[in-house]
């Protein structure tokens, strides 16, 4: 009998060391049960623990209080309610976990069928990584504890967007990869972002989140065209030569009228004085000669305004190809990712 | 002449607003120069009177109007013993076919005071222009209009009749233009007095008229 104690004593002395030490217990109770399960006085644990249960305790204290119950109640072979109590410890602190090298069998069992009972997403890690966009991903792990729909998103980022990573039925242990790309093709913003999976089964649903960084390498785009080298646009209009075309066009006019007007004139009526003629036909012609001796005004030079359409679209087409690089370029920029701290805060829900 | 000054005032008015709509409005007063013959070479009369002239453009389409009130004095070596007023209204409106070609189509009416003191006239105009921009701001243009149905107040008839004009227009600062029209016009009219046989009545009138014009 007295060694059967002694190899239990051992055995809850390896159950519980760490979570017993890491965190410093203030409840007075709580330290009581503590030192009870360590004494291996199984009755008087679960006393205490439900009384330090039924007092102000922190997250880490009702965790631990849970913990202990569920390690007394698998001692004393009470599977279900060592269940139960695990199914307290998890929901609380869903990152727990317990080492089956060092904790009883029976115990380690019953916090697995506590695991496989409740809906969690546990462990969800995100790698720093860095790569190229397009060129890899970031790979991210977590795991569903039951069958459930999972919805994986991003959010934040400048534009404190959301960006769905993934959306799918899970169970058990989860790899994805999100490339960090938008549907466009590009890389999301730089900035922080959040990376939130939800899991939800019926009403239940549960998340977890990692705050992670993602930064920009710089990128060195073309400029814009403006021109092209060792071409120029022309003038559009050009002045034509001075030359003696108005004064003709005048003496051809008024001759015109001239000659109509002798041509037309009656016999029986005699020929008119051409008085009238001679006032009209003479400005026009003092009107071709000053127009002759003006500069003349400036023509479309449509030799030169086809030209430079041509040589505007070749710029345009040039600077369409500079924008596809750009945009090849700004994609295939140089994408490093950092998981940062996790705000202190309970995740279930 | 009095519903015709109304005219000329009422575009004056509404031509700032032809701009915006791309209407080009040209309106001006013109002092005028005529000669007129009927009949026989010893019947000719000549004067001077005031008129003016508005005109415009819409793309290829153009309107033009004048109006010129001339007092005609028998002329050195007239048989005629006295002179008479005339009133000519003209209108045209043409359509662009080529840069420098138009077909158009109008009117003219002229009238006399006193009203048997020499022929009214008045007939429809059908023919073609010629415009030619000889230089900055300057235009000058030929026309030739066939007379057609033209109504006498002496009765008679007209087998042919026509008319011809020389135009200048000369952009001389802003939107002051200077104007210079000159038209030709012969028309065969045959009369019958009395039933004893067609004679001929013809009439020649030349008129230019001079004046400035304001550009809208």
């Amino acid at each position: 009998m007295a060694r059967h104690r002694c190899a239990l004593a051992l055995l809850a002395s390896l159950a519980v060391p760490a979570t017993g030490g890491a965190q410093a217990v203030q409840s007075a109770t709580l330290r009581r049960a503590q030192q009870a399960y360590d004494n291996l006085e199984y009755r008087q644990v679960v006393s205490l623990a439900h009384a330090a249960l039924r007092e102000r305790l922190t997250g880490p204290e009702r965790a631990r209080a849970y913990e202990l119950l569920g390690f007394t109640y698998g001692a004393l072979d009470s599977i279900l309610k060592a269940v139960d109590a695990f199914k307290q410890v998890v929901l609380i602190d869903p990152e727990r976990q317990l080492d089956p090298n060092r904790v009883s069998p029976k115990a380690y069992s019953a916090f697995d069928v506590a695991l496989r009972q409740v809906l969690l997403v546990r462990q969800l890690r995100i790698d720093s990584t860095s790569f190229v966009g397009g060129r890899g991903a970031v790979p991210i792990r977590f795991t569903v504890t039951q069958p459930a729909r999972v919805v994986t998103r991003a959010i934040g980022g400048a534009g404190a967007g959301s960006y769905v990573i993934d959306s799918g039925a899970w169970n058990g242990q989860v790899n994805l990869s999100w490339p960090a790309r938008l549907a466009n093709g590009d890389p999301v913003p730089a900035g922080n972002y959040t990376v939130v999976v939800e899991a939800r089964l019926g009403q239940n649903t549960f998340s977890a989140s990692q705050p992670i960084r993602v930064s920009h390498g710089s990128v060195d785009t073309l400029p814009s065209l403006t021109s092209l080298p060792g071409y120029q646009y022309l003038p559009e209009t050009e002045v034509p030569p001075q030359s003696w075309r108005p004064l003709g066009l005048a003496f051809l006019y008024t001759g015109g009228a001239l000659v109509g007007t002798l041509g037309l004139e009656s016999s029986s009526l005699g020929s008119g004085s051409k008085r009238e003629l001679a006032v009209v036909g003479g400005a026009a012609l003092v009107t071709g000669f000053v127009m002759t001796l003006r500069r003349p005004a400036p023509r479309p030079a449509a030799a030169n305004i086809l030209y430079n359409r041509l040589l505007r679209d070749q710029i345009a087409r040039r600077n369409q190809d500079i924008a596809k690089e750009n945009m090849a370029r700004r994609q295939q920029v140089q994408l490093t990712l950092v998981p940062l701290p996790r705000p202190s805060g309970a995740a279930p829900r | 002449m009095s519903r015709a000054a109304a005219g000329v005032a009422l575009l004056v008015l509404a031509s700032p607003a032809a701009p915006a709509q791309g209407v080009t409005v040209t309106v001006g007063p013109q002092f005028a120069l005529a000669s007129y013959r009927e009949v026989a070479a010893g019947l000719r009369y000549q004067g001077t009177g005031f008129g003016g002239a508005v005109s415009a453009r819409y793309q290829k389409l153009s309107a033009e109007a004048g109006v010129v009130r001339v007092t005609l004095d028998p002329a050195i070596g007239s048989a005629a013993t006295s002179g008479f007023t005339a009133t000519e209204v003209n209108a045209w409106v043409a359509y662009d076919v080529a840069p420098y070609a138009s077909v158009e189509a109008g009117f003219i009416r002229r009238t006399t005071d006193p009203e048997f003191a020499a022929q009214s006239v008045g007939a429809v105009r059908l023919g073609a222009r010629s415009f030619y921009e000889i230089g900055p701001g300057a235009t000058v243009l030929f026309r030739a209009n066939y007379l057609a149905a033209p109504k006498f107040s002496g009765g008679g008839r007209a087998p042919f009749s026509i008319d011809l004009g020389l135009g200048l227009d000369v952009r001389l600062a802003g939107r002051l233009h200077g104007t210079a029209a000159y038209a030709f016009q012969r028309i065969n009219r045959k009369t019958n007095p009395g039933g004893t046989g067609e004679i001929d009545a013809p009439i020649q009138a030349t008129a230019a008229r001079v004046g400035v014009a304001l550009a809208f």
